[in-house]
């Protein structure tokens, strides 16, 4: 049985390495571990070892029990094309204007072709542990609804609206251009706008039933990983790490705990300059000891507000790069061990 | 940057970029400016900054000078379609709104010019001296600049296409309108950073942009490390502040804005950046 761990939250906060991290002390701990990952710091993806993007995990050369992907989320629409439309159909999408925009700008389209490869690994039931580090877009959330908006967006939902009915045939579309709706997008948009985006709109209705049911397996997959969500004690990634306790329970399980990173020491909260001290130092550490007592505060809050398992990961000017240092990050970041099938002792 | 009339705020998420567009609208107010602020993004974080509740699509006026708006893709398509082609009548839950919604998420394009297209529409308005955009974050700023030029290659005719020939005009006139880039000193702010330049420089859609590094602590001269907090806090500072003086050489900033410590409330941190706005503009 392979246990997947989801490691969400806003961009720039430290998931990549919080995910690395968990890998590394996984695989020490003698679980076969795959560390998923999108777009990674130069450093951190050669600490994993991997070096190129692709959908192939490759296993550590220094490490027996882990393995690492990073995700190629541009390849994968068309891998969705490939995979549940006719070949034909598939081609004339692949070279489609629209298709190229809708894949480029479609919000949900990063977060559906990873969470599409994230749950093929769970399923390949190759790994004990599969950890992913989920992207950015969305604050992370729409990576748990991605499947439904991928399915919504090929299912036809603009003709269906156009037209007001049941999906029509491409020659009963044609036939709907005296509706008024059509008469005005047509002086508003140009002439033959429309019929490009029917055209394009009906080949994509065909790969509807597969990416629909696809669709359902990966929300079943998701739906049973642990979640962390990581965040700084900055005020906006706090907002998106927020959304996923009032949010997710709709879509998969409440987060197992927030991971808070780049947390000063307790000891810096009431800590006052000895005699002696010049005012540069003493200066340096009245900001430092504000700043960790608004960082307590902002746990404190979390915790009593959201009822969240708070785990805490100290601030180092230089995070980890090595395996070595990933391994010991999160030695003292009390997690919820259990959830991730590690043995805390 | 106050000198222009659109004043458009982008940068990679996490880096302050709301911060830095609340800090410029409460400056501009306290120079007199009639400003107008707007959220383009997601709502939550400019509000927050303002201390008021969740904005509204209409503009509504925080104190003396300083109105604010929540850009919402629905209202600004029914008001686009009411006043610029004189449809009446639509309900924002109607059929057509819907259609045309859904068409705006597939087609290129379409949902980047409604948002663009609303902010342009306000810059004209006489009512403002400054509209100031809390913008799309850095990785999808370009897609809404280029918007107007999507549309050109895409429409032949229509009355959109004409209305994107002025816009693309007006977001191109340097006199008109300033990017400003927020980063932080740090490896992948500084590399998202540098790809949006490098995008910018490509496309030519917009005049170069400021860039501003945020949160750049300042050196701490005092070599000392005694024992305990005293030391083990100045310790932290000057490893950072070495860590940080890298990424700065890698991209120079055009400005620089301290690190806030120890500041609760986004309230708070919005006029600390207005007094430190103060300076550098």
């Amino acid at each position: 049985m392979t246990r997947t761990v989801l490691i969400t939250g806003a961009g720039g906060v430290g998931k990549t390495t919080v995910a690395a991290a968990l890998g590394v002390k996984a695989a020490r701990s003698g679980l076969r571990t795959l560390v998923v990952t999108v777009d990674p710091a130069r450093r951190l993806a050669t600490a994993l070892g991997v070096e190129e993007l692709g959908n192939e995990p490759q296993p550590h050369s220094d490490e027996p029990d882990l393995w690492a992907a990073m995700l190629d989320a541009s390849a994968s629409w068309r891998a969705v094309a490939t995979r549940h439309a006719e070949p034909e159909v598939a081609m004339r999408l692949a070279d489609n204007e629209f298709f190229r925009a809708a894949s480029e700008h479609f919000p949900a389209s990063q977060s559906y072709a990873a969470a599409d490869q994230a749950a093929t690994f769970v399923q390949a039931q190759a790994w004990d542990l599969v950890i992913v580090d989920t992207p950015p877009s969305g604050g992370g959330i729409d990576f748990f609804a991605a499947p439904a908006q991928m399915a919504d967006l090929v299912g036809g939902r603009l003709l269906r609206w156009i037209t007001g009915g049941p999906l029509p045939g491409r020659r009963a579309f044609y036939n709907l251009a005296a509706k008024p709706v059509l008469r005005i997008a047509d002086s508003v948009l140009g002439s033959d706008l429309l019929e490009r985006v029917a055209e394009f709109l009906l080949d994509l209705r065909t790969t509807y039933d597969g990416v629909a049911q696809r669709g359902r397996e990966i929300e079943r997959v998701l739906g049973a990983a642990s979640v962390f969500v990581v965040t700084t004690s900055d005020p906006a990634p706090v907002r998106e790490a927020i959304k996923f306790y009032r949010e997710l329970p709709g879509l998969a399980v409440s987060p197992a705990a927030v991971i808070f990173n780049r947390v000063l020491p307790d000891s810096w909260a009431e800590a006052t300059a000895p005699e002696g001290t010049s005012i540069a130092l003493e200066q340096n550490l009245a900001r430092w000891s504000a700043e960790t007592l608004r960082q307590r505060d902002t746990r404190e809050e979390f915790s009593s507000r959201y009822g969240a398992h708070i785990a805490t990961i100290p601030w180092s000017p230089t995070p980890p790069t090595d395996l070595d240092g990933l391994g010991r990050l999160l030695d003292d970041a009390s997690l919820p061990w259990e959830a991730v099938g590690i043995d805390a002792a | 940057m106050l000198d222009k009339r659109f004043v458009l705020v982008s940068g990679k998420g996490g880096v302050g970029k709301s911060a830095v567009s609340a800090g410029l609208a409460l400056l501009g107010q306290r120079r007199g400016l009639r400003v107008l602020a707007m959220e383009m993004g997601s709502p939550g974080g400019l509000s927050s900054h303002f201390g008021s509740g969740p904005l509204e699509f209409e503009p509504q006026e925080l104190r003396p000078g300083l109105h604010a708006m929540q850009m919402v893709r629905s209202d600004a398509l029914l008001e686009y379609l009411a006043l610029q082609l004189g449809v009446k009548g639509i309900t924002r839950f109607g059929p057509f709104a819907r259609a045309f919604d859904a068409l705006a998420t597939t087609a290129p394009g379409i949902r980047e010019i409604i948002t663009i297209g609303k902010a342009i529409w306000e810059v004209r308005e006489d009512r403002w001296d400054v509209v100031i955009a809390d913008a799309p974050p850095a990785g999808q700023i370009g897609s809404f600049l280029r918007a107007p030029l999507t549309i050109s290659e895409l429409v032949p005719s229509g009355r959109i296409r004409t209305q994107a020939e002025t816009m693309k005009d007006m977001l191109g006139d340097p006199e008109l309108t300033a990017l400003v880039l927020v980063g932080l000193p740090e490896e992948l702010p500084v590399t998202e950073t540098e790809e949006t330049l490098d995008w910018l420089a490509k496309e030519d859609v917009v005049a170069p942009p400021t860039v501003i590094a945020n949160r750049v602590l300042d050196e701490l001269t005092d070599r000392d490390t005694p024992p305990g907090p005293v030391g083990e806090a100045a310790q932290l500072h000057r490893s950072l502040w070495a860590e940080q003086q890298v990424w700065l050489e890698r991209l120079p900033p055009d400005h620089t804005l301290p690190y806030f410590h120890g500041l609760f409330t986004p309230g708070e941190v919005a006029a600390r950046m207005a007094d430190e706005l103060e300076v550098i503009t």
